[in-house]
């Protein structure tokens, strides 16, 4: 019998380290790694020249175009959203504050369902403003457009920016902005030259994060855009939609697509990552 | 030290940082009647002050005692419940803080951590919107006054305590201050760097000519940075006057025990003289204030007694009382004794051994009112005390105050 505490040190070498590094791994590898390998294996597994073609096939470029633009509309309002939110809830005191920092972030633990639903409900022909701002007669509908999908995308994100600038504000020190105060500046000079850039950090982190969550979104987009290709039909949808196709090589598309949007989120985590050192580096110095 | 000074010599040869209009005369600011509470908590009371112009004053106090605030009120990031601040004539209570001028530099000097040496200096220029070649040639004048031409394109971070504080005064600098305003300047920094700082601070001060309120709980520094020193004691003002008054002449107990060591004795008066026990030490000029039999309190410090073996003191020392040296500690630059007074004896009659009613051998049986007294160092030759010696004990320099401690309660 060799008992386990012989087996931690062989000779100075460490067992532990390669044999807990290595269980990780192999949690990981089937959860995780396998799944985003594969989307690889089936994108490009009718050759190149198929995978290139399902790329810039008309309907998927459009539902990536659509993806980006209403994620970045969704991001802006959310980001200049967070930083007012924060701004108002880190500086000032007043009754039913706590109640709105719950209220902000509920988005976040909402099923993106019940999300898509909620805005049915209220814009949708049979909502209750939507009845009378879009009724199913009139021409003009706000749902089941792009419009629908941005709303959507803004709702399910609400939080993100707001979460990642909130904490720099309540820590960011007070002296700056009196100091600031102290010299002459006025309210917005201060904000413009002293507090925005040392929020630089937390914006860039709450925007890519923002972006990230407003791209891949599924379940609240699917019930408020109608999923009409070539029309409202979003990166995810498209996945959706072909995988479901009958047609021969729409799993491959659908691939395609997949892989673009993974690589875009490995993008989009690498630099969160990396500049976590910068982002820290503000921290410390506010 | 003060050749190593952070200063170019020839820095003020041509400018000024002083506000121009009422230069070097008169009132810089005023403080008159401010009283703050936050909720329910009493802060200041009453507080009234001036500081001349190219004064520097002192706000001396114990954590707690509400001198920020002071300061705060008078930068305008507070608001007093009561009372003016007043700079220059001008009343600018209700004055926002970026609209009155003032120059503060923070306990951790607040230098906008994005912006270069240059651009922390220069910051104040830029919101008031200066012409570029004005703002570059008072950025240079004001890098050479602080002597930080060669760092005036680092960052906050790669400089140390001092030079951050030097970039703090120079920022403030840049727009003509009406007053400075430090807070704690030297709270963050160790003991020697301290003591070198404060210097080059005074020196500094003394160059540019603006007038300057410091707080601080640091007896010392306060001496030393001080034309004036404003004593507050939990949120009014217990004393206003040169260094030499608020340590010589303290006005209340609070002062003569926060500024240094102080003895205390209570005493009676009567006549010209105050009568501590069977002590009587005459003072004319003190009592005048008082009436006869008012209770009152003696305060007078350690280094302020002089010692006798024989009856003899010296010129301009008055008698105070018989006593017995206790204990004899030596201190590195002076004696430190403890000494216990006979104050009980009875009346002396002409020609009479003086009495000594003091027991000092039994711990459990010792006697008479013990004090603290502080002498140089004594020459190799000379007489030394030691414990059990007799002494006759007498003062040159004391405080006479009231008695209040039962009516303040």
């Amino acid at each position: 019998m060799v008992k386990i505490s012989a087996l931690r040190h062989v000779r100075g070498f460490d067992v532990a380290r390669p044999v807990s590094i290595g269980v990780m791994l192999g949690i990981m590898l089937p959860l995780v790694i396998l799944p985003l390998l594969s989307i690889f294996v089936v994108g490009t597994r009718k050759g190149l020249g198929f995978f290139w073609a399902a790329l810039v096939a008309p309907e998927a470029v459009y539902a990536l175009k659509l993806s980006m633009v209403t994620s970045f509309w969704a991001t802006l309002f959310n980001v200049i959203f967070g930083l007012l939110a924060a701004y108002v809830l880190s500086r000032y005191d007043f009754w039913g504050r706590n109640a709105v920092i719950v209220t902000i972030s509920l988005p976040t633990a909402i099923p993106t369902a019940v999300a898509g639903f909620a805005l049915l409900a209220l814009w949708g022909p049979q909502g209750t403003l939507g009845r009378f701002l879009f009724p199913p007669e009139g021409k003009q509908q706000l749902m089941f457009t792009a419009y629908a999908i941005i709303l959507a995308n803004i709702f399910v994100t609400f939080p993100l920016a707001f979460g990642v600038i909130k904490p720099v504000f309540d820590t960011m020190s007070r002296s700056l902005e009196e100091a600031s105060a102290t010299i002459g500046a006025t309210r917005w000079q201060t904000f413009w030259h002293v507090t925005l850039p040392s929020l630089r950090g937390a914006i860039v982190g709450g925007a890519l994060l923002t972006f990230a969550r407003a791209v891949g979104e599924f379940g609240s987009t699917i019930l408020v855009s109608g999923n009409v290709a070539g029309h409202t039909q979003t990166a995810p949808l498209y996945i959706f939609a072909k995988y479901n196709s009958p047609e021969p090589g729409s799993l491959e598309a659908a691939n395609a697509i997949a892989i673009v949007l993974a690589l875009l989120s490995f993008v989009i985590f690498s630099v969160l990552f990396f500049a976590r050192d910068w982002l820290e580096f503000e921290a410390q110095e506010t | 030290m003060i050749a190593k000074m952070a200063l170019a010599p020839d820095a003020d040869q041509h400018v000024s940082w002083a506000p121009e209009r009422e230069q070097r005369t008169g009132v810089a600011a005023t403080v008159q009647g401010v009283s703050k509470r936050f909720k329910k908590t009493r802060v200041l009371e009453d507080i009234t002050f001036d500081v001349a112009e190219g004064e520097s004053l002192v706000l001396l106090g114990a954590s707690g005692s509400g001198k920020t605030t002071i300061l705060r009120i008078i930068a305008g990031l507070e608001q007093p419940d009561n009372g003016r601040v007043i700079l220059h004539g001008k009343d600018v209570t209700d004055l926002p803080a970026r609209e009155r001028g003032v120059g503060v530099i923070f306990q951790a000097y607040a230098l906008f951590p994005r912006m270069t040496v240059e651009k922390n200096i220069g910051y104040g220029l830029r919101i008031r919107r200066r012409p570029r070649k004005e703002r570059k040639r008072i950025v240079n004048d004001l890098l050479t006054l602080v002597r930080l031409e060669e760092h005036r394109k680092k960052y906050p971070w790669q400089l140390s305590g001092g030079q951050q504080q030097r970039v703090a005064i120079a920022r403030t600098l840049a727009y003509k201050p009406q007053v400075l305003l430090f807070d704690e300047p030297f709270g963050a920094l160790d003991a020697q760097t301290r003591v070198r700082l404060r210097r080059e601070i005074r020196a500094l001060l003394r160059q540019v000519k603006v007038p300057s309120v410091f707080i601080t709980h640091d007896q010392e520094e306060a001496l030393e940075l001080g034309d004036r020193i404003a004593v507050l004691n939990d949120g009014h003002l217990e004393q206003v006057g040169t260094p030499d008054e608020v340590y010589n002449h303290p006005a209340t107990e609070y002062v003569a025990t926060f500024l240094g060591a102080a003895n205390l004795l209570l005493g009676v008066i009567t006549g010209n003289s105050v009568e501590i026990g069977s002590a009587s030490l005459p003072a004319t000029k003190e009592t005048a204030r008082f009436r006869e039999g008012q209770s009152v309190k003696l305060v007078f410090r350690p280094e302020d007694v002089c010692l006798s073996k024989d009856a003899n003191l010296p010129e301009g020392c008055r008698r105070l009382a018989n006593g017995v040296i206790e204990e004899v500690s030596f201190v590195g630059a002076y004696e430190r004794l403890n000494i216990r007074l006979d104050l009980t004896h009875r009346r002396q009659f002409q020609n009479e051994a003086p009495s000594y009613q003091v027991t000092i051998n039994t711990p459990e049986r010792m006697t008479g009112v013990p004090i603290i007294v502080t002498q140089p160092k004594p020459e190799p030759n000379a007489t030394r005390y030691k414990a059990g010696d007799r002494v006759a004990v007498g003062l040159t320099s004391f405080s006479v105050l009231p008695n209040y401690t039962l009516a303040r309660c």
